[in-house]
Parts: structure tokens; sequence; C-alpha cells
């Protein structure tokens, strides 16, 4: 009799272990807006340490230091990529074109290209060789447009 | 090889030369450097240059990671019928390996076939008009120096009005103005190497200018944007205009943005410029991209 009772309080307290994780993953889970808000402004400050690195890069501005840091804001910002494009999440004004879902395999390439090419830039600051630097750069900008021209909504 | 020669005997010597010395041997250089005859290999590697500054690869290879560079093939899709772009290898008979000088400076200047056809303006002469001869006979040594591709041509898709080359001969005859490019003596250098890059050899205005009903580009408007460029796409103004175009743009943005894509937000384009950067402009040297920032920041 004892035993059940404890079988029967063991189980309740697991149903209601299991409900409170499905209700917290029920609530975690961002709207489709939502998540296509997030991935614009992800993509903005990848942007931002384009830029910025950029006039490090070609020597307009000096490096005090701080292009590690986008560099490192980069290679860390693109192993964010591949949770970026959620299904269900090109709704709205999103610039993301339907060839993501349909060629998920295509598409994982050159997720993987841009965080190859960024953890190398930042391997490359890291290195502090000028050359090495501008070349890992410009692979950079190599992996930005493959994915742009396939993936993205022309700009105009 | 006596140039050369020459070169090394100046450069381990004049140190210790008086001065009249050293101007006789200058001038010595200088002579044989007006007559030394240009080296092949010079010649085509000068060509490949320019093949990159004419942009001629990205229509003359086909679709897909496999597909042979030069041997044509890429579908190019206008309002007027889609072309297939030819075979521009060495081969004797399925590409150009047959033609001489003449036939090549020919289809440049005239827009006309060694057979004495009329191309359609797909194949931009319109443009490369302009361009020099030494400049063309360049890019051929470079084209003939590639290895051979048998690729039979494909016929262009064209509605029945278009499907005769005299209909390209018609055309020619309305909007077509054959002539070398003539450098404006009261501009600098620099603008004038940047306006026959972009107007003649880079055919920036095949997508950029818009066009009229029959497909004559509106010089009028020049670089001003194509509501309905190739593919449909729209293609935006590249004049100084600082709103409709970039003239927010500094002369560096311009470059680095023909060297790696960059827009001067940090965005990287994409789109058909993607594959003109890719193909052409990268492969230019700093100056001549600055050649052509320094002409584009002139037009309003």
């Amino acid at each position: 009799m004892q035993n059940n009772t404890v079988a029967l309080a063991a189980s309740l307290v697991v149903t209601i272990a299991v409900f409170l994780s499905v209700s917290t993953v029920a609530t975690a889970q961002t709207a489709p807006e939502d998540a296509k808000d997030y991935r614009t402004a992800v993509m903005t400050s990848l942007r931002g340490h384009v830029g910025a690195a950029s006039m490090h890069v070609r020597g307009i501005v000096e490096d005090n230091g701080f292009l590690a840091v986008h560099a490192e804001g980069l290679a860390r910002g693109a192993q964010e990529l591949k949770h970026l494009f959620p299904v269900g999440s090109n709704v709205g004004d999103s610039e993301a074109l339907p060839i993501i879902w349909e060629e998920p395999e295509e598409f994982q390439k050159v997720m993987e290209n841009a965080e190859k090419a960024t953890a190398a830039f930042s391997e490359a600051v890291a290195g502090g060789d000028k050359a090495t630097i501008g070349r890992a750069f410009r692979d950079v900008g190599a992996a930005c447009r493959g994915c742009h021209d396939r993936f993205r909504v022309d700009q105009d | 090889m006596l140039l050369r020669y020459a070169l090394i005997l100046l450069s381990r010597t004049a140190a210790h030369r008086p001065l009249l010395q050293r101007f006789f041997a200058i001038a010595a250089v200088w002579s044989l450097m007006a007559f030394a005859p240009v080296h092949a290999d010079d010649v085509v590697e000068r060509g490949e240059y320019l093949i990159h500054a004419g942009g001629c690869v990205t229509c003359h290879t086909g679709e897909g990671d496999d597909a042979q560079p030069f041997a044509g093939g890429r579908a190019l899709e206008s309002p007027f019928g889609t072309f297939y772009s030819p075979n521009i290898t060495p081969d004797k008979r399925t590409g150009i390996g047959s033609w001489s000088d003449e036939d090549f400076v020919r289809a440049f200047w005239e827009g006309v076939r060694p057979d004495g056809d009329h191309y359609f303006p797909a194949f931009p002469y319109t443009a490369y008009t302009g361009a020099s001869r030494d400049d063309l006979l360049a890019m051929k040594a470079y084209l003939f120096s590639l290895e051979p591709v048998i690729k039979e041509n494909r016929d262009h898709d064209l509605p029945l009005m278009m499907s005769s080359r005299r209909s390209a001969g018609l055309w020619k005859s309305r909007y077509f103005d054959a002539g070398r490019f003539e450098p404006d003596p009261s501009k600098p250098d620099q603008w004038n190497r940047g306006a026959y890059l972009v107007r003649h050899l880079g055919h920036c205005g095949e997508c950029h200018t818009p066009r009229s009903r029959f497909g004559a580009l509106r010089d009028s408007h020049e670089l001003q944007g194509n509501p309905d460029g190739p593919e449909g796409e729209k293609v935006p103004s590249i004049t100084a205009d600082p709103k409709e175009g970039i003239g927010d743009w500094s002369l560096g943005d311009i470059e680095y943005f023909l060297d790696i894509g960059m827009l001067p937000d940090g965005d990287f384009a994409g789109s058909a410029m993607s594959s003109v950067i890719e193909d052409n402009t990268s492969h230019l040297t700093r100056d001549d991209r600055l050649a052509i920032a320094t002409y584009l920041k002139s037009l309003h």
C-alpha cells in the first residue's frame, strides 16, 4: 500500500515536471515575426563588425587593439547563423529566399563557409600579419557574397 | 633580352657613374625600350588583364561549377529573346580558332562576324567599339593561348521577327555608331582611363544605363540605373547623384567595393554584380579601380 503511494507520488512528480518543461518550451518558442526581427538584428550587428573591421584592414583607422574584438564578434556571430532561420520565419519583409528551406544542405554549406572564413579572419588578426589579415578579410567577403548571391533577396 | 641586360647594367653601375654618363646610360635604355619587340608572353599577360577589364568570362562561360571558361553557352535573357553566348576558345571549328586579327578587331569595332553577318547587340560591341586595336589584339593573344574547347554553339531563342540577322543590321543602322575612344584633353589622365574602362571595355552601361523601347542605351541617362535590367532585375544608378546614385561614397569606397564587394555600410552585394567583382574588377589594379571611381564620381 505504502509502495503504491510512493509510486503514485513519484509518477505525479514526473508528470508535473514533464508538463512544466513542455509548457516552458511552449512559452520559449519564438513567434515567426520575432525570429525574423532577431535575424535582421544579428545580421545588422555582423554588418557593423564587417564595416568597422574593414576600416582597420584598409588602414583608414589605426588598430587600437579593437580589431580583434570585431573579428571575434564576426566569428562568434557566424556561429549563430545556423540558428537564425527556423522554419516559418520567412515572414513580413524578410529578405530570406524560400530556397533556404528548400535546399537545406546547400544552405548549410554556405553557413559553414561563413563560420570557417570568420574563424580564419579572427586567427589572422591574432597573428598580426597584415597581408594574411587582408586575404582572410577578402575570404570573409567572399563567404558573405556567396550566400547573399543565392539565398537573399536582391538589393536595389 | 637586350633591354633586360641594359637595365641590369644600368642598375649595377648607376651609383658609381658621373651624372653625364648616367644620362647617356638612361638615354640608351630609353631608345632600346622604344625599339624592343614586345615579348609574346607580355602580350598574353596584358591580354589576360584586359579580358578581366572587358568582363568576357562572365558571359562566355556556361552555368554550373563544371562549365569550361570561355566555352560559351550562358543564357542571356532579354526582353528581345534569349541569347546564348558563343564559344570563344581557340577551337578552329566550334570556337574562334580560325579567326584572323582583322576578324577579331572587326567583331569588336563594327559588330560584324567573320562571314559578314551582323551580331545582335547582346554582344556589347556598342561599347567595345571604343577599344584600341592594341588592347583587342592582346585580348586575342590571350584567348588563343588557352586550350581549345570543342563545344558547339547553341542557337539563340528569339521571336520570329528577330530571328534573322538582318534585323540586327537594321538595328545597327539606327542605333550603332562605330568609333574609337577619344581622350578628353581637358580632363586628367585618371578620368580618361576610367572613362575608357567604364564606357568601353567594362561596358558598365549595358546593365546600369536605361534602354529605349528598341533596346538602345539612352546615353543622356548614362549609368542612371535600369528599372528593367538583365533577368528582370532592377539595376541601381551609379552616378554621383547623392540620393539615387553613389554620390555619398568616397573614391576609396568605390574602389574597395569593386575589389571585394563590400558596400560602405559593411554589407556585401549579391546578385549579378557579385560575378562582375569576382571575375573582373577584383583582378584589376587598384589604380584602374580608382580610375573607374573617378569617372563615376564625375557623372551627375
